[in-house]
């Protein structure tokens, strides 16, 4: 009898596995686009978009005026949290999901979905004679370049850029300090904040692993703008000279009390809390917080401080300012589509047309439409308009690509650079950790 | 007649073994067949590896920390059930006065879900300000860097595990209500005193109730993912990380499906023997 069972569970268990193995399915790599539905005249088109970006309700809004402008039309949204998306996108097509336009995070997720991607070239029919003209060509080319065949899958609704700083310009104003351009400065200012109020921290940022990248690949950046590029590429070792120095360079701010190591404490979204409820002078953080930079968008989310303003990161010892950036927002449209001329009308909406104007309020992103303005009502403040000024030109600096193996990041990278901050390891030491295992076959390089 | 009892139970046992088969089996099948390879997670370029990220895992000293902290943690949980827990237990079920607060007190964490606790708690371990650096400031102690020094970290982790010593207190609790009270009647007639009462008595009762706390708690501890990563995120330097945040951390970027289904296949067959073995263990005992 247990023979028996045990024979029977193992077949059922084979039975499954083997089925396991069929990687087919609609939407699978072997399976040829869905053939383009055309609407009879009249007929209304409901076209599914997935996506984590915009915020919902920036969202809703662009959806209203784009189905304004075209009633055949009716978008079913769905919106999800970052991280998740990267896990659901990816399921849902291979698993055969009917999406008509994607959301792409272009440098985490365009290889994760590219086989279940449209071409842009496949429906660039449908966008206006000399589209790519009405782009910055930067973010365009990125979008083509990180895809493993260098295929454009998505136009990218714009850029982003980190790290870049916030300040609080009202408490500065108050205080007597002028926006610091270099860490000498940032450390007269921190010396006079602590001294005029020391409930307030000078400077956040947060203190997870991912974010000890972004601050040491902008101090290099400022003098060895490539580092970032060179080492995901294997074009330099981990334990590279420069890379020793950004290491040295970044715990010496901890050091002179520049940084103060309680903020590797802060997570989430503590930092940016801090700022906005005015117990921070400074926020290190990425271009999509220039949010904050809009009177309307802090009066909307409750955010007490009068007056943002926003510049690159100081700069220390010489260097250039600089910000690692990378395009983002892709709009893409699955094979499985079957209105792809509709799609392609949306997306033409949202990355060239007046759909811009509408989800760029939010100033998370730095549109790659070039005819784009941002809406007076939006940047009040000099200090706002210059700060915003500021993001735009440190994100088009021609620093890094924004661009990280994110195992070896969460698991290895963030984490030798904190025990350096830390004084646990020593930055030679920690460079030598790096590349061993960065060259263990472990994480696969770029 | 035997045979129809066999019939009957295999049916009822049917919708249970088909479900156990959709779920589990499947799922395990398409671990094993996605951890001999690199895929991503759509898994339609999936390139077969061989043994080779079974090799890679084993040989990472991060996993092979991860495992001995899901020892370690699981080792301190089931140190505070069988002490704290039935301790607890017991002194509520005498009828303390304010009974069912406490009980409140020790079974909310268990009761909440525990993202959100943890959530809370990660929170309150804020260098500057955290509940739990502003209560010891009181006393002069501090600030202490809870998540940026090894023994810190584990210490608070090890105050959170401890808190949720709520579902073996329920354990105790169910089975201290259909125990003999005549024995430990006899036991005061002869002069027991509470000491003895615990440890001579109660303890050795309540046998079974301990077994299925110690299996509870310890495969408890290979699913306290949300525990460790909401509150030291494995922090510093990886050094508290369990295998959940170690799995889902290596998933993470381009063609890593396969690494961490190796990863999970090796824990899940690590889980499985100690269960085993702790069965085995307690049979040998009981005879």
């Amino acid at each position: 009898m247990r023979a028996t069972s045990l024979i029977g569970a193992l077949v059922v268990a084979l039975g499954l596995t083997a089925g396991c193995g069929d990687s087919g399915g609609v939407g699978g790599a072997g399976e040829k686009p869905a053939t383009q539905k055309t609407a009879a005249a009249g007929e209304p088109v409901t076209l599914k978009y997935w996506t984590w970006f915009p915020p919902e309700s920036t969202l809703k809004t662009t959806i209203a005026a784009f189905e304004k402008s075209n009633p055949g039309i009716k978008i079913e949204l769905r919106e999800f949290e970052a991280a998740d998306y990267q896990k659901q996108l990816p399921l849902a097509l291979s698993g055969g999901e009917q999406l008509d336009i994607v959301g792409v995070q272009v440098s985490a997720m365009t290889n994760s979905v590219h086989e279940q991607l449209r071409p842009v070239s496949e429906w660039e029919a449908d966008l206006p004679a000399g589209w790519r003209d009405k782009l910055a060509a930067s973010p365009v080319a990125q979008s083509e370049k990180i895809a493993k065949d260098g295929v454009l899958y998505s136009i990218p609704m714009g850029s982003i850029g980190s790290a870049i700083m916030l300040s609080n310009t009202a408490m500065l104003g108050e205080l007597g300090v002028a926006a610091p351009k270099t860490m000498d400065e940032l450390k007269a200012a921190v010396d006079k904040i602590k001294a005029a109020k020391p409930d307030v921290k000078p400077v956040v940022f947060s203190g997870e692993p991912y974010w000890q990248e972004e601050m040491l690949f902008t101090l290099s950046g400022q003098t060895a703008p490539t580092l970032s590029d060179d080492l995901l590429a294997g074009r330099k070792p981990w334990n590279a000279p420069q890379m020793v120095q950004a290491l040295t360079d970044y715990k010496s701010l901890f050091d002179k009390g520049i940084f103060d190591k309680s903020v590797l404490s802060l997570k989430g979204n503590r930092p940016a809390e801090l700022f906005g409820s005015g117990q921070a002078a400074f926020l290190i953080d990425g271009s999509w917080q220039s949010s904050m930079l809009s009177d309307i968008y802090r009066k909307a989310n409750k955010i007490s401080i009068a007056d943002v303003g926003a510049s690159a990161v100081p700069v220390l010892g010489g260097g250039q300012p600089a910000a690692r950036a990378f395009a983002e927002g892709g709009l893409s449209i699955p094979k499985a589509s079957q209105h792809v001329k509709e799609a392609a009308a949306f997306i033409q909406f949202m990355t060239m047309g007046p759909g811009v104007a509408e989800w760029a309020k939010d100033l998370v992103l730095v549109p790659t439409f070039k005819d784009f303005q941002v809406d007076p009502s939006v940047l009040t403040s000099q200090s706002a308009k210059d700060g915003y000024g500021a993001v735009i030109q440190v994100i088009n600096g021609g620093g890094s690509a924004r661009d990280s193996n994110q195992a070896f990041l969460n698991q290895v990278e963030g984490n030798a650079i904190l025990d350096v901050i830390r004084g646990e390891t020593a930055p030679d030491k920690a460079a030598d950790h790096l590349q061993e295992e960065w060259s263990s076959g472990r994480y696969a390089a770029q | 007649m035997r045979s129809k009892a066999l019939g009957a139970a295999a049916l009822f046992l049917l919708p249970l073994l088909a479900f156990y088969g959709v779920y589990y089996l499947y799922a395990f099948g398409v671990l094993v067949d996605a951890s001999r390879t690199r895929t991503s997670l759509s898994f339609t370029d999936a390139t077969v590896v061989g043994w080779e990220n079974f090799r890679l895992v084993i040989t990472d000293e991060l996993f092979l920390r991860a495992v001995l902290n899901n020892l370690l943690f699981a080792a301190v949980s089931i140190a505070a059930a069988l002490t704290l827990g039935f301790f607890l237990a017991v002194s509520l079920a005498s009828g303390v006065r304010l009974r069912r607060f406490f009980f409140t007190v020790f079974l909310l964490p268990s009761l909440i879900p525990l993202s959100l606790f943890a959530t809370v708690f990660g929170r309150m371990l804020e260098t500057d300000d955290g509940a739990v650096n502003a209560l010891l400031g009181v006393v002069g102690i501090g600030p202490v860097d809870w998540l940026g020094s090894t023994g810190p970290s584990y210490a608070a982790l090890f105050v959170l595990l401890v808190y949720l010593v709520g579902l073996p207190i329920m354990y105790y609790t169910s089975d201290l209500a259909t125990t003999n009270t005549a024995v430990l009647e006899s036991a005061m007639i002869d002069g027991a005193g509470s000491g003895h009462m615990y440890r001579l008595i109660l303890f050795p009762m309540l046998r079974n109730t301990h077994k299925t706390v110690i299996l509870s708690v310890l495969l408890g501890s290979f699913r306290a993912f949300d525990v460790v990563f909401f509150s030291t995120k494995g922090e510093p330097g990886g050094r508290t990380q369990i295998t959940g945040t170690y799995i889902y951390n290596t998933m993470l970027g381009e063609n890593r499906i396969g690494y961490a289904s190796a990863a999970a296949v090796i824990v899940l067959v690590f889980a499985l023997a100690i269960s085993a073995l702790q069965v085995l263990v307690t049979r040998r005992r009981a005879r």
